[in-house]
């Protein structure tokens, strides 16, 4: 199970960098980003994720139990902290997205290239 | 003290208060910001002190009262301290330089200027990869927020680019930091080190991700439109920020990062930096944009350092001496050339000649420059100079070669860059406004460029005994700059007098040395005392000239390689700008400095050689090199005969000598060249004959004198512009000497000496003298002169004795030459050589007597008729070398006895005196005798000349018939156009341009290169994030595809 998890998660990463290199629309190259993010957050969790345990809320299960029973909390403090980095490049981004059209009145990546060579 | 964490205590605090404050309230802003950075910077100072005073011990910093792995942990050792230091000194000035942006943008950016200096804190002190990851996150947005400070449509593309290409690499990092995770247990970079996940089945994947995704953040070539972009269109104040502290953050990661693979993986980080290095470059020449080029520039040297980490197990405890010398010279002219850029406002290089209204920022400018190429007294210097030594010694020689090469290229548009800005027409449309806050950080730049300099230079080993005193008198000079010629003139000569009479207390038994010596410093005294002649400040003149004379003197004071080196290059660097100083001057100054930096870098090559080959330092080491040994002493060779200017090396010559003003001419011309001389005689006396390669060396090298010597004499003879005739003759008269001294017998050599301290006399007077005629007339072209021995007749005899001297004539020391050269010759039994030295030498007689007649001869022209003599204080040091060759040509022997003397020590003799009798197994010759016999004919002609000249009728200039005509104008009857057409149409082909035309189609080449490799980057943002995947998957199939 967590195999396919895992596998998923790296095709949501691949799924979302094709979108960022073969999208034309500034918009959907940053939807491309959220999905290569997703991915990434995805293969995170599976990888800190042990067979058969429960999640490391300590509500839940008594300290005792805790040391046998949870998976691994580190993953996942990272995944939390991934997804707000994540929605601050994201909003960052749209922010860009809307300079430019203000800009250029267009998304088309291809119309924003000023500086070259 | 103040704890560390307080950096990013108080950084954070003062951001969120900057959220409170009103909008309209941005000079607290301001004022809140400034303190913030100025506080941090204080922090991290404070460290710094503590480590180099103190010697304190490394501290660990702990948060939320756990230890690592459970908690993030900081660490405030020396090196954090010094790096933070600087990205913080950095801060606080790109702060105060973007003041009043910043208020335009409002508080907000305020906020983000904070807390991008404060991630860039983090990233060097935290030991956490995971915490390291979140601010190297902060420090991308504060960078794409930042970008914005500039209010351009092409900022934001440049932002979204960057934004785009970050993305991808941030994500990959996450899975590179999950899956170390996976293997090592631990978020802790000390103990991730220490885990060995490349042990581990797929940590070697774990590893890659990490590392790939650290060398892209450092934008590597040519995964690095994204980067370009950014310094490219952010305000030029944030660009030096991103230069200096990003990237200095940046290789830092990659520093602590480097046990994590261990030294399996080193050499991807040498390759990728080699090609960055090279790659952004060339790239650089295709620049003219200067923040474009500067952002070029910048990524290179980034490339370059990335290069040193990954040579670390080669270059051992010294690695960190090189990475920061020259990351601290990166780091201070890059920040400072951006800061520059600011201020001059202009969208293309040709524009930055309007520096030349404020002289002492170009004076900057220049600084930042040669910081930047290596030169001394700057750090990279000894960084590069340590580099290549260290690598010498790992015989890694293709490392020292590809650095050297890169170099070289960086050289190639940092140099066109400062020619533009010395020698361009100042722009009207472009004003420097004077604001302390934006000068100021240049200024403080600058000084810690000159500061390091002086401090890192004992680090090096034989750094410590380098002589500063005379570069304090050169800066002395740059403080009187504002005084008349009048006073300047005269501190320099009592400067270089004093220092002369103290330089021959240390010379006593090394005759070689004193004659170098007195060629050096005693021509500086003779050729400036014609500045006299000069009016106002000329402003930047004798600072210039007395570096180059510092050099000179430098280079026969040295007693290790270093110091030689060092030296080398502040001749090199004088000598440039004293060259460029003439008005059609920036071509040549431009290839002068590209050929010295080219020989200069062979020089290098050749001293790691040596050095490698028993560790000495001293300049003996010359004389057991094991290494290499051919290949070392053609490489120094070249590199001496780039300032001797021999065959192939020569293009620079004619133009610099002979565009340049009429009192440095003879400066480069007669005394210049002389330190390529001294330096291959150096070389030569330490290789010795009877090494196989050495021998064929010198054979070679005869042969390239002699050709010289046939190239520079044609050269002259078709020649109309007077000084060029002479420049042309110097490079044959500098043929003679290589000739001379490749013999390697004494004869040869007693040869040499006599026609090095012949061409330093004459040809001193030749250019002083043509100098003062062709400013005089106000043309060098000699068929616009003629019939000046009337009006000038101390200069028509300061002349003609010196082509009596060139022409090897009796009684004159230019026949000592000529007979020791051709008993040299017949003795070693170089006939055919021999054959097209003499060749040369006739056709010599042809420019000489162009020269002459020209000048001095034919017809009055009829706009000179008013013509005066030119002024005395040309004159009178060109009498004192008049004195000086009466006396070598009549008392050769009190000269050439002691240097045989000398050579005997080194060659068998093959002379010997008696009295004034010098005698070979040839024949022999006698100098006063032949003086008094000729002497005596002429005053007895003349005498009976005098006698008779009752008898003269004169006649008027048209008193003439010629073809039937009577002629009204002089130049019907004065032939000077062209003179030698029918020669040129019988041996015209020889003089055909081949070396020129070789340089021109190789750099036509570099450049054509460049300009195809540089359509990669095509400015789609998106082919920029393919490169960042291709970039990936490129490495992934090398280091671990197996490809």
């Amino acid at each position: 199970m967590e195999y396919i998890i895992l596998i998923s998660g790296f095709l949501l990463v691949l799924i979302g960098l094709w979108g960022i290199l073969s999208q034309k629309n500034l918009i959907k190259i940053i939807l491309g980003f959220t999905v290569f993010n997703t991915g990434i957050n995805i293969v995170m969790v599976t990888v800190g994720y042990v067979k058969g345990k429960t999640a490391p809320i300590l509500d839940v299960i008594s300290p005792e139990e805790a040391l046998t029973s949870i998976v691994d909390p580190v993953p996942q403090a990272l995944v939390l902290t991934a997804i707000v980095i994540g929605l601050g490049v994201t909003a960052l981004m749209l922010v860009y997205a809307l300079k430019l059209y203000q800009d250029k009145k267009t998304l088309d990546i291809n119309n924003f290239k000023d500086l070259k060579w | 003290m103040v704890a560390p964490i307080y950096i990013i205590a108080v950084a954070l605090g003062l951001a969120f208060l900057l959220g409170l404050l009103k909008s309209s309230s941005t000079n607290l802003g301001s004022l809140l910001m400034l303190a913030g950075l100025a506080f941090i910077a204080f922090v991290s100072g404070q460290w710094l002190y503590e480590f180099l005073i103190n010697g304190r011990a490394t501290e660990m910093i702990f948060t939320a009262g756990f230890k690592p792995p459970f908690s993030i942990n900081l660490r405030m050792g020396m090196q954090e301290a010094l790096l933070t230091t600087m990205i913080n000194a950095a801060g606080l000035l790109s702060g105060l330089y973007l003041i009043d942006t910043l208020k335009k943008t409002g508080i907000n950016s305020m906020t983000v200027l904070l807390v991008f200096v404060m991630s860039l804190n983090v990233i060097v002190m935290t030991r956490d990869i995971f915490n390291l990851f979140v601010f190297l996150e902060i420090s991308s947005i504060a960078t794409a927020g930042l970008v914005l400070l500039s209010s351009k449509g092409n900022a934001f593309q440049a932002g979204m680019k960057y934004l785009i290409a970050t993305g991808i690499i941030s994500g990959l990092f996450l899975i590179g930091i999950i899956f170390s995770y996976l293997y090592a247990g631990s978020l802790n970079i000390d103990e991730l080190n220490a885990a060995h996940i490349m042990d581990i089945k797929g940590g070697a994947i774990a590893i890659f991700i990490i590392y790939v995704s650290v060398i892209l953040e450092l934008k590597p070539f040519p995964a690095n439109g994204w980067g370009i972009d950014v310094y490219t269109a952010a305000k030029p104040g944030f660009s030096a920020l991103i230069s200096s502290g990003t990237a200095t953050a940046g290789l830092y990661v990659a520093y602590k990062l480097l046990p994590l693979g261990g030294e399996t993986w080193l050499p991807y980080f040498t390759i990728i930096g080699a090609i960055t290095f090279i790659g952004s470059n060339l790239m650089g020449t295709r620049q003219q944009n200067p923040n474009r080029l500067l952002g070029y520039s910048s990524i290179s040297q980034v490339g370059l350092l990335l290069m040193i980490l990954g040579l670390s197990n080669q270059l051992g405890d010294n690695t960190l001496f090189i990475a920061f010398s020259i990351l601290i010279s990166h780091y201070a002219a890059k920040a400072g050339l951006f800061w520059l850029s600011g201020i001059v406002k202009s969208q293309n290089l040709e524009g930055w000649a309007v520096l030349r209204k404020q002289p002492f920022m170009l004076f900057l400018f220049g600084t930042f420059i040669f910081a930047l190429i290596g030169f001394p007294p700057f750090p990279s210097f000894f960084g590069k100079w340590q580099l290549i030594m260290e690598l010498a010694t790992q015989e890694n020689y293709l490392w020292m070669t590809l650095i050297l090469t890169g170099s070289f290229i960086e050289a190639i548009y940092l140099f066109k860059w400062l020619g533009f800005a010395i020698k361009l027409d100042v722009p009207s449309n472009i004003v420097m406004k004077f604001e302390w806050n934006k000068y100021l950080p240049v200024y403080l730049m600058a000084l810690t460029l000159y500061v390091i300099g002086f401090y890192v230079s004992p680090m090096v080993e034989g750094g410590a005994f380098i002589n500063y005193i005379p570069l304090l008198f050169v800066l002395a000079l740059f403080a009187l700059d504002f005084l008349p010629v009048f006073v300047k003139n005269t501190i320099s000569i009592a400067g270089i007098i004093y220092y002369m009479v103290d330089l021959f207390s240390q010379l006593e038994n090394d005759l070689m040395r004193q004659i170098f010596a007195v060629i050096f410093l005693g021509g500086a005294v003779l050729t400036l005392m014609a500045g006299y002649n000069k009016k106002g400040t000329r402003a930047g003149f004798y600072p210039m000239a007395l570096m180059m004379f510092a050099g000179l003197t430098g280079i026969i004071e040295a007693n290790s390689m270093l110091e030689f080196f060092f030296s080398w290059e502040i001749m090199t660097a004088g000598s440039y700008f004293l060259i460029i100083r003439g008005k059609r001057s920036m071509p040549h100054g431009y290839s002068y400095m590209l050929f010295s930096i080219g020989g200069a870098y062979a020089l290098l090559f050749g001293f790691a050689l040596a050095y490698a080959s028993g560790l000495d330092t001293t300049i003996a080491a010359l004389g057991h090199i094991t290494q290499l040994t051919t290949l070392a002493y053609t490489l120094l060779a070249v590199g001496f005969m780039t300032k001797t200017a021999s065959l192939g090396l020569h293009i620079w010559l004619p133009g610099a000598h002979g565009e340049a003003e009429s009192d440095v001419s003879p400066m480069v011309s007669a005394i210049l060249l002389k330190a390529g001389v001294f330096g291959l005689m150096l070389l030569f006396l330490y290789m010795g004959t009877g090494t196989e390669g050495g021998d064929k060396l010198l054979y070679v090298l005869g042969w390239v004198g002699a050709l010289t010597t046939l190239v520079g004499n044609l050269g002259a003879v078709f020649q109309e512009d007077a000084k060029r005739l002479l420049a042309y003759s110097s490079i044959g008269q500098l043929g003679y000497i290589l000739f001379a001294v490749s013999i390697m017998t004494q004869l040869g050599w007693l040869a040499g000496f006599t026609y090095t301290i012949n061409h330093f006399m004459f040809k001193a007077i030749l250019f002083l003298v043509i100098g003062g005629i062709v400013v005089k007339l106000g043309t060098h072209n000699m068929y616009e002169m003629g019939g000046m021995i009337k009006k000038m007749p101390f200069s028509f005899i300061a002349v003609l004795i010196s082509i009596i001297v060139i022409g090897g004539i009796p009684p004159l020391s230019g026949f000592a030459g000529k007979w020791l050269f051709y008993h040299a010759i017949i003795q070693k039994g170089w006939y055919f050589q021999g054959a097209v030295i003499f060749f040369a030498g006739i056709i010599a007689f042809l420019y000489l007597f162009k020269l002459i007649h020209s000048v001095f001869l034919g017809q009055l022209k009829d706009n000179h008729r008013n013509m005066k003599e030119i002024s005395p204080w040309i004159l009178i040091p060109s009498y004192l070398l008049i004195i000086g060759i009466m006396i070598f040509s009549a008392f050769p022997q009190k000269i050439l006895q002691p240097i045989g003397e000398m050579l005997s020590v080194y060659f068998p003799e093959s002379l010997h005196w008696e009295g004034t009798k010098a005698y070979t197994s040839l024949g022999y010759w006698d100098g006063t005798t032949i003086m008094i016999v000729v002497m005596t004919a002429f005053i007895l002609l003349l005498g009976w000349l005098v006698l008779m000249s009752k008898k003269i009728k004169k006649v008027e200039q048209f008193n003439i018939v010629y073809a039937a005509e009577r002629p009204f104008r002089p130049e019907t009857t004065h032939v000077s156009y062209n003179i030698y057409a029918g020669y040129k149409k019988a041996v015209g082909f020889l003089v055909t341009p081949v070396v020129e035309i070789f340089w021109d189609s190789m750099s036509a080449l570099l450049f054509d290169f460049a300009g195809w490799l540089r359509r990669i980057y095509s400015g789609n943002m998106q082919n920029y994030a393919l490169h960042v995947v291709l970039f990936i998957v490129v490495f992934y199939l090398i280091a671990l595809g197996g490809l």
